[in-house]
C-alpha cells in the first residue's frame, strides 16, 4: 500500500471539549478521524463554532482531548514533553503580535527558541536558518522593520516564517487568511502549498476561504455536527460531503463551477443572449438578483448584449417595449423600478 | 542586517557602560552629600576601616553607606519586578505591586502598628521595632504571595490572575481602612509614615537579609530571561515554543514577590520606580530582549533611586523628604520629557 512508512499524522476517534472543574468534561465533538502525510497541505473546514480551533488547540497541546489519540509516525502525542512537541509542531495562531521594539528578524528568530540555551543566544547557524525562513516568505526587505509597522499580510508572512524557523515537520495554522485581502489570501495559500511541497512539511490550516482552498490544498478535513470526512477537495465534491457544509442553509454549491451561491426565491424569467465576457457578467448580475435564467421556456423579458470593452450596450425587451442601456447598473435600476 | 544587529549590540553595551558609570558616580555623590557634606577622603577612610572615631567616617559607614546600598538594591529590585510583571501580563501599566504584594505588606504593618503595637508601647521605630516591622510586612506580603501563587497554578488565564491581584489589593486596603478608623492619631501617623517609604531606616544588619533576598530574586529573573522573552508573544505562542506556562510563571511570581515583598517590608511601599523604569529602559535601548532589558532596568533603577535619595536629603538642610514623593517628583518629569521626545509611550 502506498504511504506505508511515510511520515504521517493521524487523529483517531478523538473527542474534544473542555475540562469542567473536576466534573465530567464538556464534550464539544467526538469521533473525529483525520490523517495526513508529509508534503501535504490540508484545509480544516467547517462552520463557525463546530470546533476547528478547539481541535487545533487540542492537537498542539494547549488543551486536553478526552478520547482517542493523535499520533505522529505512530507515536502518541501524549507521550512527549512540551519541549519535544515544540520541535515537532509549530503553530500560527490568530493572536496578533505587536510588541514594541521588536523587528521582523527578532520575531522570526523566536522560532529558534526550542533549540537555544537558557540564555536564548542564537548561534550563526540559528541566524542562517532565520534568514532562510524570512527569504522563503519573501520578507527580506522587511527584516529590520519593527513588527508594529508592517501590514496584516506582512505580519502573517512573518508569523509563517517564525513557524518555518522552528524547523518542525508539522505546521498548524488557525485561520491564517482571516484578516487578509483577496490577493494576500491567494498568496498565503500559494506560499503554504510551496512550503509543503518543497520542504516536505505537513501543513494543516483552518479556513473559511473555501473557493481558494478548493483550488490550492491537497486534502480537506471536513468537520460536521455528527461526523467528519476527509479526502481530496475533488473527492469531497464528487461524493457530496463538501456540500454537507451548506446543508440547512441558504447556500448552494455549484458542482460544475466549484462555487457556492445563495439559494434565492426566483423572480421573473429572463432569456439572455450575447457572447464572451460581457455575456458572462450579465448572467452573473441577473443571477445575483435572483432572476431565473432560461433558455427554452418563454421568458418574462429578453436581454441582448453587444459590443466589448468600453463599448457595450444592453437591449432590454419587455412586454413589447424595447429599451437600450449603457450599463448593467442602469438596466437593473430600470427593471426594479 | 548582520551588521546592523552587531551595531545594536554595541550601542546597547555602550549605554549599559554609561549607566554603570552613572550609577557609580551617583553612589559616591549619595555618600558625600546630605545635611553634612563629607569630603571624598573620608569615604576612602570609611571603606578601609581605619580611624573609626571620626564622626564623619561614622556617618558614612553607619548611615550613608547602608542607605546608598539600600537605594541601589531598592531601585534594582523594584525595576526588575516591574519589568517582569509588565512582560508576563503584557500590560504597560503593570508594576511590582499588581499581585497585591504591597497591599499584603501594608496589611501586616497595619495590624502590627495599629493592632498590637500598644503592647510594645514605643517600640515600633526602635531598632528591635524596625525588625519586627519588617517581619510583619514580609509576613503580610508572603501570605498574599502564597495566595497568588496558589491561584496561578489553578487558573490558566493570565487576566484572571491580574483581576484577582486587584481584588486582593482592594480587600486588604479595606481591612487597612477599618484598622485606621479604629486607631488613635499617633498610631495612624506611624502607619502613614511607613507608607511614605524610607531608605534611611535600614540598618547594616538588615542589609544582611535584604541583599541576599534581592540577589536571589534577580538571579531567578535572569534564569527566566528566555521565557520572559517568549511571554511577549502571548501565552499561546510561548506554549507552542515549549514554555511550561505554570512552572515559568511560578518562578517569575516568586522572584517578583521576593523582590517587591522584601523591599516593601524594609523600606515601605515605594511607588513609581517599578512601573516607570522598564519604560525608560525600552525607550533608551529600543529592544524587547530581556537579555538587555534586565541589566538595563537594574542600572536605571539604581541611578534613579540614588538620585532620588540625594534630592530627598536636601543637601545642606537638616531634614529629609519622604522618598516616595521624591521618586515621583523626580521621575515623572523624566518620563514626560521622554514621551514628548518620542511622541508616544512605549507599549510592552
Amino acid at each position: 500500500m502506498m504511504g506505508q512508512g511515510r511520515f504521517n499524522i493521524s487523529i483517531r476517534d478523538m473527542a474534544i471539549g473542555f475540562t469542567n472543574h473536576g466534573k465530567d468534561p464538556f464534550i464539544l465533538r467526538k469521533g473525529i478521524n483525520f490523517s495526513a502525510y508529509h508534503g501535504e497541505m490540508v484545509a480544516l473546514i467547517g462552520s463557525n463554532g463546530i470546533g476547528k480551533s478547539t481541535l487545533l488547540r487540542s492537537l498542539i497541546g494547549f488543551q486536553d482531548f478526552f478520547e482517542g489519540d493523535f499520533t505522529v509516525n505512530g507515536k502518541s502525542i501524549k507521550t512527549i514533553t512540551g519541549q519535544e512537541r515544540a520541535k515537532l509542531i509549530s503553530f500560527v495562531s490568530t493572536d496578533i503580535v505587536k510588541v514594541a521594539n521588536m523587528t521582523v528578524f527578532d520575531l522570526v528568530a523566536y522560532g529558534r527558541f526550542p533549540y537555544t540555551n537558557w540564555f536564548g543566544k542564537t548561534t550563526a547557524e540559528d541566524k542562517k536558518i532565520v534568514y532562510r525562513a524570512i527569504e522563503s516568505v519573501g520578507m527580506e526587505a522587511f527584516a529590520d522593520q519593527p513588527v508594529t509597522r508592517i501590514s496584516d499580510g506582512e505580519r502573517q508572512r512573518t508569523m509563517i516564517a517564525r513557524a518555518l524557523a522552528q524547523d518542525t515537520p508539522i505546521i498548524f495554522l488557525d485561520e491564517p487568511t482571516a484578516f487578509l485581502d483577496v490577493s494576500n489570501k491567494y498568496e498565503i495559500f500559494h506560499l503554504l502549498q510551496v512550503l509543503a511541497k518543497e520542504n516536505g512539511k505537513t501543513i494543516v490550516l483552518s479556513t473559511h476561504d473555501l473557493n481558494i482552498a478548493l483550488r490550492e490544498v491537497d486534502k480537506f478535513w471536513i468537520m460536521l455536527e455528527e461526523e467528519t470526512y476527509e479526502g481530496s477537495p475533488e473527492d469531497t465534491v464528487l461524493n457530496g460531503n463538501f456540500e454537507k457544509l451548506f446543508s440547512n442553509s441558504h447556500i448552494g454549491f455549484d458542482h460544475y463551477e466549484g462555487e457556492y451561491f445563495f439559494k434565492k426565491e426566483f423572480r421573473e424569467k429572463v432569456k439572455i443572449t450575447g457572447e464572451g465576457i460581457p455575456l458572462n457578467w450579465t448572467l452573473r448580475a441577473f443571477n445575483r438578483l435572483g432572476y431565473q435564467i432560461v433558455m427554452d421556456v418563454t421568458p418574462d423579458f429578453y436581454v441582448h448584449v453587444t459590443g466589448s470593452g468600453n463599448d457595450i450596450s444592453w437591449q432590454l425587451e419587455k412586454k413589447g417595449e424595447k429599451k437600450e442601456f449603457d450599463s448593467i447598473y442602469g438596466m437593473l435600476l430600470y427593471l426594479q423600478g | 542586517m548582520n551588521k546592523s544587529n552587531g551595531k545594536y549590540k554595541n550601542k546597547s553595551f555602550f549605554f549599559l557602560l554609561l549607566l554603570g558609570i552613572a550609577a557609580v558616580v551617583f553612589f559616591v555623590l549619595d555618600l558625600l552629600l546630605g545635611s553634612v557634606a563629607v569630603p571624598l577622603s573620608k569615604v576612602f577612610v570609611a571603606f578601609t576601616g581605619s580611624s573609626p572615631d571620626d564622626p564623619l567616617v561614622a556617618i558614612i559607614s553607619d548611615f550613608r553607606l547602608p542607605k546608598a546600598l539600600t537605594a541601589v538594591i531598592t531601585g534594582a529590585a523594584l525595576s526588575v519586578s516591574g519589568l517582569q510583571m509588565q512582560t508576563v501580563f503584557r500590560n504597560p501599566l503593570a508594576g511590582p505591586y499588581v499581585l497585591g504584594i504591597s497591599a499584603g505588606a501594608s496589611l501586616g504593618v497595619a495590624f502590627f502598628v495599629m493592632g498590637f503595637s500598644s503592647v510594645f508601647a514605643f517600640g515600633v521605630f526602635s531598632s528591635t521595632g524596625a525588625w519586627s516591622l519588617a517581619l510583619v510586612a514580609w509576613l503580610g506580603a508572603f501570605m498574599v504571595m502564597l495566595l497568588v501563587l496558589y491561584v496561578s497554578t489553578k487558573v490558566d488565564d493570565i487576566m484572571t490572575i491580574l483581576i484577582l491581584g486587584i481584588l486582593f489589593t482592594s480587600a486588604t486596603a479595606a481591612i487597612v481602612s477599618i484598622l485606621q478608623y479604629f486607631s488613635n492619631e499617633s498610631m495612624l501617623k506611624a502607619f502613614i509614615i511607613w507608607t511614605m517609604g524610607s531608605l534611611g531606616s535600614v540598618t547594616k544588619s538588615q542589609l544582611a537579609v535584604l541583599v541576599p533576598a534581592v540577589v536571589l530574586g534577580i538571579f531567578l529573573a535572569f534564569m527566566k530571561m528566555k521565557e520572559l522573552n517568549a511571554f511577549l508573544l502571548g501565552e499561546n505562542y510561548a506554549r507552542s515554543l515549549g514554555v511550561h506556562l505554570v512552572r515559568s510563571r511560578l518562578v517569575i511570581f516568586l522572584s517578583t514577590s521576593l523582590l517587591a515583598g522584601t523591599i516593601t517590608a524594609f523600606c515601605g511601599p515605594i511607588g513609581f520606580i517599578g512601573i516607570a523604569v522598564p519604560h525608560i529602559a525600552r525607550i533608551i535601548f529600543r529592544t524587547a530582549n530581556h537579555a538587555i532589558l534586565l541589566p538595563a532596568v537594574i542600572l536605571i533603577g539604581s541611578v534613579l533611586m540614588l538620585f532620588s535619595d540625594i534630592v530627598s536629603q536636601l543637601p545642606g538642610m537638616q531634614t529629609t523628604l519622604p522618598v516616595n514623593s521624591v521618586t515621583a517628583l523626580v521621575g515623572i518629569p523624566v518620563i514626560v520629557w521622554m514621551i514628548i521626545k518620542n511622541k508616544r509611550f512605549s507599549s510592552v
